[in-house]
């Protein structure tokens, strides 16, 4: 639920509270002033009663009281309190009773005790109340529906801001060189938030360039020292003298050096691809550069004695080709790798699906760490990248990567948008 | 060859001079910028190697000189970035060929001799050693005036040990030089065995010469 709608909500249920309680309230000061207005009138009457029966020294008669209804009733009681009670009213005219206001007093007409009772009638008292509980009740639905009226236009209206510095804040891609704009506002908080939200990503986008750059810059300046070392054990090795034990050692410290630089060219490539660096884009025949990379790899295949099955039909996509040629490079040199001697490679491509299957271990992978940065199998010798640059080059162009176990075998498959 | 090496790293620079000069051409070195355009204004040279990556600023400005001097060495630049900006820029400067750090002595010897018989020779193209002529345009080659006929692999493998004649070469630089780095080589290098057991005796029948010896498990000398 909005925040407005919150707000709303609230406002409502208080208002309509205060409401209703003022208008109980209202209503019964209303209909006590009423009364005492009434019971005024009555006692005027019963002056008037008085004065009346002083000046001519009989009772009055009926048509004398106007409207109201007045009767006369002998009694012997020498002591009667005057009372105001409520009472039907007999409208004559209109031949109905309605509801009334009626006071009993005690007279002496030439000695004789009367108890005179005078009834009003309290129609119009009410048709008044009516009128202004009708009133009230119309204020208060104009007043709610001024306030709904209010909080969706003015309220949403003020809240743009805030929507505008969420929207930047969803669409914040830490890798994207688009900064989040500050915006002008005359409310002090979303001032403050667009600011805080502005110089945070400032720095989180420096933070991360700087990282960036790091990581270029360590690996490019690990190359001077990698290439002294690959020099020198060529230099070395010319010397003759050298015992077997020493080749060997040779050999071992050449396998380290060319794993080190394969590392330090696929952290850069990674750097690369997150940085948009590779932005050449060309129609590429997949199968033909399948084709092509097998070609490659013939070698390596035919010493692990290893049967390759193509299926392939044709797709043309728009990508780097530098970076299609790396991952096909990576999906044969892992279907390769991981392979058992004299197993099996199949490639599939078919509609814009393409499938690597090959034998080997039979225990299944681990279907998401295995495109994690530095992820590596028990026995495997490579880099730890060569998955996460495979995923890497796939989110960037839209495309999907999975992996499964298939019948007994690992089956990556690429799902080309 | 007379050959001007143009690097600050000293270690580097001592060990490719080393491997250079030992067969009687001559490895002029310098580590700086300004006393490299010193050295190119004043000698002439036939090749030069030259770091993108110098302390008195980059290699590009010495690519310039030579391209303003008009002077036609061939120039082979080593640098530490993999970057295709750079390798086009150096390449429209006038270089010949752009080499990644790192790189086996092997590799850049057999990249620079490239360069330079393109350059040195232009029309001529026949590369001989030893009673092996290799036509380096039609890529035909023949051994005492036979034909012999090589896989392109055996060829391109040739070539790589007729550059480095007499140097011993490892696997990792032979495996390197034919499948290109980013191949992410298995462990075994089986398969460099077979390549290289065809072309010896391919060569052994044509001249009766064995050509090859293995050196350990590290690599294999050609001479």
């Amino acid at each position: 639920m909005k925040l407005s709608a919150h707000y709303n909500k609230a406002s409502i249920i208080i208002s309509v509270s205060v409401l209703l309680i003022s208008g109980v309230v209202y209503y019964l000061i209303i209909n006590h002033i009423a009364r005492k207005q009434l019971d005024s009138d009555l006692s005027e009457e019963i002056s008037e009663v008085v004065d009346y029966v002083n000046r001519s020294g009989h009772l009055p008669k009926q048509v004398d009281f106007d409207e109201d209804v007045t009767t006369f009733v002998k009694t012997n009681a020498t002591h009667f309190e005057t009372a105001f009670f409520d009472a039907t009213y007999n409208n004559a005219k209109e031949k109905r009773t309605e509801e009334g206001r009626a006071v009993a007093a005690l007279i002496k007409v030439s000695g004789q005790g009367y108890i005179v009772t005078i009834v009003e009638s309290r129609e119009n008292t009410e048709y008044l109340i009516q009128t202004i509980l009708i009133i009230t009740l119309a204020l208060t639905a104009v007043l709610l529906g001024v306030m709904v009226v209010t909080n969706r236009f003015v309220l949403n209206g003020l809240w743009k801001p805030f929507y505008y510095i969420l929207q930047q804040v969803k669409k914040f891609n830490v890798a994207d060189t688009d900064k989040i704009n500050t915006i002008v506002s005359g409310v002090d908080e979303f001032k403050d938030l667009s600011e805080a939200v502005a110089t945070m990503s400032a720095r989180v986008t420096t933070d991360y360039q700087g990282l960036k750059t790091f990581t270029e810059n360590a690996s490019h300046e690990m190359m001077t020292p990698l290439a002294v070392i690959t020099s020198k054990l060529d230099m070395l090795i010319q010397d003759e003298q050298l015992s077997p034990d020493q080749f060997a050692q040779i050999t071992d410290i050449y396998s380290a050096a060319s794993r080190l630089s394969r590392l330090n060219q696929s952290l850069l490539l990674l750097v690369k691809i997150d940085n948009n660096l590779l932005n050449d884009m060309e129609k590429i025949n997949l199968k033909l550069v399948i084709l092509e990379k097998g070609q490659q790899f013939q070698e390596m295949i035919n010493s692990k004695n290893i049967s390759l099955e193509y299926e392939l039909e044709n797709l043309e996509i728009n990508a780097s080709k530098y970076l299609i040629d790396v991952l096909i490079n990576n999906l044969f040199s892992n279907a390769v790798r991981h392979n058992n001697n004299g197993g099996r490679i199949e490639i599939r491509l078919s509609g814009n699906k393409l499938c690597f299957q090959n034998t080997g271990d039979e225990k299944p992978l681990d279907r998401e760490a295995i495109f994690e940065r530095f992820y590596k199998g028990r026995n495997s010798d490579g880099t730890g990248l060569g998955l996460a640059i495979m995923k890497n080059i796939c989110a960037r162009y839209g495309f999907q990567i999975s992996y499964r176990l298939n019948q007994g075998m690992h089956c990556f498959l690429v799902e080309f948008a | 060859m007379k050959l001007l090496l143009i690097e600050d790293e000293q270690s580097l620079r001592e060990t490719i001079e080393k491997y250079f000069s030992e067969e009687g051409s001559i490895c002029e070195t310098c580590g700086d910028q300004k006393t490299a355009i010193q050295k190119i204004a004043v000698y002439n040279y036939d090749c030069i190697l030259l770091d993108i990556g110098l302390p008195d600023g980059d290699g590009f400005a010495i690519l310039e000189y030579l391209k303003t001097t008009g002077k036609n060495e061939c120039v082979l630049i080593i640098s530490a970035r993999n970057s295709l900006d750079d390798k086009i820029k150096g390449l429209n400067l006038g270089a010949d060929d752009y080499i990644t750090k790192p790189f086996h002595l092997a590799e850049l010897k057999a990249r620079l001799m490239a360069i330079f018989r393109r350059k040195a020779f232009d029309s001529s193209s026949t590369l001989s050693y030893d009673g092996i002529a290799v036509d380096l345009l039609g890529r035909t080659i023949s051994v005492n005036g036979k034909a012999m006929v090589l896989t392109r692999k055996e060829y391109d493998m040739l070539l790589y040990f007729i550059a480095n004649k007499g140097k011993v070469i490892s696997k990792n630089a032979i495996a390197e030089h034919l499948w290109g780095d980013e191949m992410d080589m298995l462990d075994s290098f089986d398969f460099i065995y077979t390549h290289i057991k065809n072309l010896r005796k391919k060569l052994m029948e044509l001249s009766g010469k064995d050509f090859f010896a293995t050196i350990y498990g590290v690599g294999y000398k050609f001479a």
